[in-house]
């Protein structure tokens, strides 16, 4: 029981991390981003060729992840959701899971479907929280999670942050006193690519990896936890993942163990995500940004 | 006077041979799409029963998100439970393959209204999100449900004698995307569909214009997920096996794109799109091995992904370039053939 409630903290990190990312492009743009996961796909199996294949030291793989995730960003930005700026809601997301898929067959077809295995940052043995085996890895994710969270929220506080809000707000208003909305779209992409690729940088060792294994396993609780955080906020996206994770893993004690449910897992998500809809639809932290 | 009666005649007679013109054309048109199934053997009769059922599916995610302007991203869900209940009544309860139809349609509606009742009231794409968490609970849950499914091997379901060829078995997906067809026309063309294009278009004012916004939205959902459990009742009794990991989610993802490509509201381009993504993944590594040279990075294990990646490099062609997709590409010839004046 305490094994599974502190697995599923550390789990609920990932989530919060990429949540963290979803609710950045939701306050600027009003889209649910569902390429957040394969920023980090693509940062983690760069990643993984710098270090692992090409043998150079780990932070230029780290530093190349990162490069990578961030050119996608932007190339997205340019190539996908400029162009489509006047296009229905409906649109945006069509095209945004045209990226994650592609993303995810690119890499496919370059790298093949098959599992490999990043080196940690800090290898040895895990540490014992309520009987749980947690690596370091997992405690340095939780670390990043906090800290990003914190900045992202502060960020928002500053001057860029508040021209962001501006522009979400009334796009015309905000070019009048001098905000470009081109600006404002490359910095939250970026951010928001920046964001996604730590993610899959420090999510990456913690098991194997295969293509599309943000977008596949990660994503749809990643969604759940902004949506519990109220979509908006940064620290109930924090909130929120954690929560998602406890929820998730004490799901498969309770469910899965004990009275033997298939996939109580993803069950605990979608009733937590009704759950949420059904009594508070503005989430946790939610207000209007 | 009577030069004036002879031009009227005229184009009296013109516009008849034009009517006649247009009409052989769409009947050559629909006999050169029979062929295959007439002379192809009963390989290609299987293939028109899939592209029909994908075409089905199509049209029901257009019922939600052309209509509606809302988007499923689990509608493989809706599909499956149509599947494994049109096999639980005809494999469990023997039951006759029309009630097997009307349970899988039933339950895809029933199972649509209990998930938009909770997401739908909440403006904005929020069902996207909970059917993509449905998709994944269906698929890891519900279809794993020994006394429902059958686990893992998979529940069965037979057709009857007299459909026991796939000759006998395409007329009748043929025949349920007739009346799918049939259903999206009226939609449109009546009150229901100009509500839904207010609905769509801007939820706030179709509030203030007495549009009952939840309610299309809600009716639209329930329709879309009838259709798709009638496509899934069709597919059970077409693979004649029906099994969990038929439905991963990224099969709905695909699907979405792939009425996109077709154009949302087009019926010709929705069927087209489904048709052609249908028998992608059946004649493409067949065609891909035949090819005398090799690509070096293509082999059996990534032929599999190749449908997917190609539906979405048209999916972003098709958003940069033409957002009505196959639909708009084909306006000028089905503006001829429905006798609309150039303008």
């Amino acid at each position: 029981m305490g094994a599974f409630l502190a697995l599923g903290l550390f789990q609920g990190a990932v989530y919060g991390l990429l949540a963290v990312g979803i609710v950045l492009v939701y306050k600027a743009k009003r889209v649910f981003n569902f390429a957040q996961g394969e920023f980090g796909g693509v940062a983690a199996f760069t990643a993984f060729a710098i270090v692992v294949g090409a043998g150079l030291p780990y932070w230029v793989g780290v530093v190349g992840g990162l490069a990578a995730a961030v050119a996608m960003g932007l190339i997205v930005e340019r190539v996908i959701v400029r162009p489509l700026e006047s296009s229905s809601r409906t649109i945006m997301l069509v095209a945004l899971v045209g990226v994650a898929l592609f993303t995810i067959a690119i890499i496919v077809l370059l790298g093949q479907p098959i599992p490999r295995v990043m080196p940690p940052l800090i290898a040895g043995g895990g540490v014992n929280i309520l009987g749980a085996g947690i690596l370091p890895q997992q405690l340095i994710l939780m670390a990043v999670l906090a800290v990003l969270a914190a900045a992202m929220a502060w960020f928002f506080k500053t001057d860029m942050g508040l021209a962001v809000l501006a522009s979400s707000q009334d796009t015309r208003a905000a070019q009048v006193v001098g905000i470009s909305p081109v600006a404002v779209s490359r910095l939250v992409w970026g951010m928001a690519a920046l964001l996604g690729g730590i993610a899959g940088l420090l999510y990456a060792p913690v098991g194997i990896f295969t293509p599309g294994f943000m977008t596949l396993t990660m994503l749809v609780p990643a969604f759940a936890a902004a949506v519990l955080g109220g979509m908006t906020s940064l620290p109930g996206a924090f909130i929120g993942g954690l929560a998602i994770g406890v929820v998730q893993n004490l799901g498969i004690y309770y469910l899965g163990q004990q009275l033997k449910v298939p996939g109580a897992a993803e069950l605990g998500v979608f009733a937590l995500l009704m759950l949420v809809l059904l009594i508070r639809p503005q989430g946790l932290l939610g207000k209007e940004a | 006077m009577a030069t004036a009666t002879m031009v009227l005649t005229r184009v009296k007679v013109q516009r008849r041979f034009g009517l006649a013109l247009r009409v052989t054309v769409v009947i050559a048109l629909l006999a050169l799409a029979a062929l295959p199934l007439l002379l192809g053997g009963d390989v290609w009769a299987q293939r028109i029963s899939r592209a029909a059922i994908y075409a089905v599916i199509g049209l029901s995610i257009n019922t939600l998100t052309g209509h509606a302007g809302q988007i499923s991203l689990g509608h493989q869900a809706f599909v499956g439970i149509g599947a494994f209940a049109a096999a639980f009544m005809a494999s469990r309860l023997g039951a006759p393959l029309g009630f097997g139809l009307a349970a899988a349609g039933v339950a895809g509606a029933f199972t649509a209204v209990v998930i938009g009742l909770v997401a739908l009231r909440v403006t904005g794409l929020y069902l996207a999100l909970v059917t993509l968490a449905f998709g994944l609970t269906a698929e890891t849950t519900i279809f794993n449900w020994r006394e429902f499914t059958g686990g893992g091997a998979g529940a069965f379901a037979p057709r009857p004698a007299v459909l026991a060829s796939d000759h006998a078995f395409a007329p009748l997906c043929l025949g349920v995307l007739g009346l799918v067809l049939y259903l999206d026309w009226r939609i449109v063309s009546t009150k229901t569909g100009r509500a839904l294009a207010a609905v769509r278009n801007d939820e706030r004012i179709a509030s203030t214009l007495g549009v009952n916004v939840t309610g299309y939205k809600l009716a639209a959902f329930s329709l879309s997920g009838l259709i798709a459990g009638l496509a899934g009742g069709l597919f059970a009794h077409w693979n004649q096996i029906v099994q969990a990991m038929d439905f991963e989610f990224q099969v709905a993802l695909v699907w979405v794109l792939m009425t996109v490509v077709g154009g949302l509201r087009s019926r010709l381009g929705v069927i087209l799109a489904s048709a052609f993504f249908a028998l992608l993944p059946l004649t493409l590594p067949n065609f891909l091995s035949s090819l005398p040279w090799q690509p070096p990075f293509l082999n059996e294990a990534v032929y599999h992904v190749l449908p997917p990646f190609i539906v979405v490099v048209m999916l972003l062609i098709v958003l940069r370039c033409f957002p009505g997709g196959f639909g708009q590409l084909l306006r000028p010839a089905t503006a001829w053939l429905s006798g609309k004046r150039q303008s």
